[in-house]
């Protein structure tokens, strides 16, 4: 017989959910997302191609750009992974983890079950069975009852709640992974440098922020290996224009961002601008003030100005340790096309002959702030999410949820009490709260006035 | 001597000390060896709080700002941990393993001391008093795991080793029905005390060894079953995961505040995530039978191995936003 169309697409959706919603094929998924996080840690991410053909031999550096292993966490192989996980979730929370609710109150065999006891108690009929209900009752088990053909049993059920705590860790992952998605839909972020006095507009926002003043501290700590100065604060003065249009004075630290009109505006980096001048006989050039990395033409060489050195220590001509500027100058490097002529130290204020009667001069400097901004409408949800996901994990590890089956079987004044308990998580986790059980309930028969009530007082001490 | 010299010379002879003296308990069951190892252990514990505090009110610097207050707090951790567990369930015997740990740990981390050093700017925010800590505990609670689940692959291969060596059937089988005397647990001294029917446990086959007067059998029966270290090893990773996970989120609400995004994909973070990873895995794992056991045994051995990474490899080897620049 030929299957219609529909009985093969069912078929297959039914393949499809038996597949994803199986642990072992969401641990596997796990897997590959570990191993593609961790080669993200080993090979450094986001930098210029040059950095990596330096870094490693040619054909490694060849494959980490062309499998994109330079940018791993933005690649589709990487949200691939985690979209294939969380469809791996859905199919798993509703095919199995919504499903696996308190099973139905049937009898066992209890000896068939591989963790029971039995003991043995004297008493009424009727006083026993009360006494061992009320035991486990006034220990926080939920006692039910039942009746199979004639015979009474009774089942006891602890932290049954608990077993919700999958559903809720499972939860709070996917409120995590909207949470990211929208920052991914809404979100923006980006970094922008203001030097002293200048004023920049966020192109995003519309935000203005003018760099009143940028202030550091420096520690000199004499360690084990030599003196060290160590940072102890940076700090941006600034003046804000937001959407009202209103002026505001503001300071933005490490670690103490600033609001403006929900985007955060964070203290990233600090560094100097420097202003240069290229002269030919005479005829000066003005130029804006340029940041690390960026350059300039003059005789027809390009001139990259690379760091600025605080200090020059005066006995060796080299950079000194000290970064808070008393002697400064610039390293600059000369390029003739693409190929490095070599670099020199440029005192500021200083002149330089480089050829065909050009001359250049480091004039001034000013520190610059260094600004990352965010706008993250997920945040909230990424937060609400980690605390869901906190909570689930702990309700699935620290409550057990169990139940007790229990048979009391005998005649006339002795009868004997069979226990078998199973868990959500197997015999072996539960022995130990099993055998204490065990031995409290024995030791409550036992006592002198076993026939009163409550049992916990008739525990001999 | 100063007393911050003094205190971490103390640690360091307490945990070498008992981790021999444990470790002969290990081997010899001497109660002896136990109450002073687990002497040496608690005051090894304390000498290492002291010195971190007597560091901090001295200095007036938050000792966990570079390694060696972390490694140092890392070893007193799992010390720790280990003490509260082993009181709760009766484990001594894992003890001189984690002492021996704690004793590399903080040996490691006097080459990082670099003494009084203000913290830089991006440290200085109260996240560092939650975040490390949390995270740092965490790593302590996975190298306590490491121990057991170490303990349980000796006990493995060991039990395969007898099995093989004595024409012992090696078919993991169902124990048979064992009653004993109902009362108190003591995983020490492997005493179950409750009828265990059919669990995978496999101490039949040292039992079958042990009654040919193996000495080697003798001495694994002390130990407890293969299963109770299986879920030894999963109770103290069920203290370490959420201890991850809070570290982590803390270390986002941290990274919010000094960088802008609660995430960043820095290597340490991201290296995180990788253990974390590694160690829900576990638990995933651990929910099923088959996997119980021998299997999560190893990748609890290689969450381990992560952490090391994480913790270490990360710190030294590759640099980032972790590496407190600004
Ligand atoms: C990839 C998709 C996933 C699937 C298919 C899946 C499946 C499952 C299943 C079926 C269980 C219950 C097993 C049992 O009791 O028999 C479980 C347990 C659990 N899951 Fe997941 N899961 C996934 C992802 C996640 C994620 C991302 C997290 C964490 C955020 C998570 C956290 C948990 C926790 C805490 C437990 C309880 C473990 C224990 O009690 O020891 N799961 N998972």
């Amino acid at each position: 017989m030929v299957a219609t169309f529909e009985e093969r697409a069912r078929s297959s959706y039914d393949e499809f959910v038996r597949l994803f919603s199986n642990v072992l094929f969401a641990v596997s998924l796990f897997a590959v997302w570990g191993l593609l996080t961790l080669i993200g840690v080993i090979v450094d991410q986001g930098k210029d191609p040059s950095v990596y053909a330096g870094a490693y031999p040619a054909p490694i550096a060849r494959a980490i750009l062309r499998l994109g292993l330079d940018n791993i966490y933005h690649s589709p192989a990487y949200i691939g992974i985690i979209g294939l996980i969380l469809v791996s979730l859905a199919a798993c929370t509703f095919k199995r983890v919504i499903p696996a609710r308190l099973p139905a109150l049937r009898k066992v065999k209890i000896d068939a079950i591989p963790l029971s006891a039995s003991i043995e108690v004297r008493g009424e009929e009727s006083a026993v069975r009360a006494r061992v209900a009320e035991f486990f009752a006034s220990r926080g088990w939920q006692v039910r009852k039942r009746e199979f053909s004639g015979e009474e049993w009774l089942f006891a059920d602890r932290h049954n709640w608990a077993r919700r705590g999958v559903l809720i860790a499972h939860l709070g992952f996917v409120i995590i992974a909207m949470g990211t998605t929208i920052y991914w839909w809404k979100g923006f972020s980006g970094t922008t440098a203001v030097i002293t006095g200048q004023t920049i507009t966020v192109p995003q926002t519309g935000a203005r922020i003018t760099l009143d003043h940028f202030g550091y501290r420096f520690e000199p700590i004499k360690t084990k290996t030599g003196l060290v100065y160590q940072p102890v604060d940076y700090v941006s003065n600034v003046t804000v224009v937001g959407r009202d249009g209103v002026p505001r004075n503001e300071t933005i630290r490490v670690n103490q961002p600033i609001d403006i009109d929900g985007t955060l505006y964070y203290q990233a980096s600090y560094g100097y601008a420097v202003t240069f001048a290229v002269s030919k006989a005479g005829m000066v050039i003005p130029m804006e003030p340029l940041k690390e990395g960026q350059g300039f033409q003059a005789g027809g060489r390009t001139f990259q100005y690379q760091r600025f050195v605080p200090t020059v220590d005066t006995a060796t001509g080299q950079p000194g340790l000290n970064p808070i500027p008393s002697n400064p100058a610039v390293a600059l490097a000369a390029f003739d096309g693409d190929q490095p002529l070599g670099a020199v130290l440029l005192p500021i204020g200083k002149n330089l002959d480089v050829g065909n009667g050009f001359k250049i001069a480091a004039l001034r400097y000013k520190l610059y702030s260094g600004l990352q901004y965010r706008y993250d409408p997920g945040m909230l949800l990424v937060g609400i999410g980690a605390f869901v996901l906190l909570a689930g994990l702990c309700i699935a590890f620290y409550f057990l949820p169990a139940r007790l089956f229990v048979q009391i079987t005998g005649a006339a004044r002795t009868w004997r009490v069979g226990l078998a308990a199973t868990t959500v998580k197997g015999y072996d986790i539960f022995e130990e709260q099993f055998a204490d059980l065990v031995a409290e309930l024995k030791a409550s028969e036992s006592g002198p006035n076993r026939n009163a009530f409550p049992v916990r007082s008739e525990s001999p001490a | 001597m100063t007393l911050d010299q003094l205190l971490i010379f103390v640690a360091l002879g307490a945990y070498v000390a008992g981790s021999i003296a444990l470790i002969t308990y290990f081997l010899s069951r001497s109660s002896v060896m136990r109450t002073a190892g687990i002497v040496l252990a608690v005051t090894g514990c304390v000498a290492q709080f002291a010195e971190l505090g007597v560091r901090w009110a001295t200095t007036g610097v938050w000792p966990l700002t570079n390694l060696y207050g972390s490694l140092s707090l890392f070893a007193a951790m799992g010390v720790l941990i280990f003490l509260a567990f082993a009181w709760k369930y009766q484990v001594w015997f894992m003890g001189g393993f984690v002492l021996l740990i704690a004793a590399i740990a903080l040996g490691y981390a006097t080459t990082w001391n670099e003494g009084y050093m203000p913290a830089v700017p991006s440290l200085q925010s109260y996240w560092i008093k939650v975040h490390v800590p949390l995270v740092i505990s965490s790593y302590a609670a996975f190298m306590v795991a490491f121990v057991a689940a170490g303990l349980y692959l000796l006990k493995y291969f060991f039990e395969r080793y007898l099995g093989r060596s004595q024409g012992v059937a090696t078919a993991m089988t169902t124990a048979g029905p064992v009653t004993m005397p109902v009362g108190g647990y003591d995983a020490d001294m492997a005493v179950s005390d409750v009828r265990v029917v059919g669990l995978r446990d496999d101490t039949p086959m040292i039992s079958a060894a042990a009654s040919r007067g193996d000495s080697w059998a003798l001495w694994l029966q002390t130990l407890p079953s293969l299963s109770k270290l299986d879920i030894m090893a999963y109770r103290i990773v069920a203290i370490g995961l959420p201890l991850l996970t809070i570290g982590i989120i803390t270390g986002a609400l941290w990274a919010k505040d000094a960088w802008g995004a609660y995430w960043q994909w820095d290597p340490k973070e991201t290296a995180a995530l990788v253990s974390w990873i590694v160690y829900a895995s576990y638990m995933h794992l651990h929910t099923r039978n088959n996997w119980r056991g021998y299997r999560c045994a190893l990748v609890n051995v290689f969450g381990f191995a992560t952490i090391v990474f994480c913790y270490l490899g990360v710190n030294i080897w590759i640099s980032g936003l972790h590496s407190y620049k600004m």
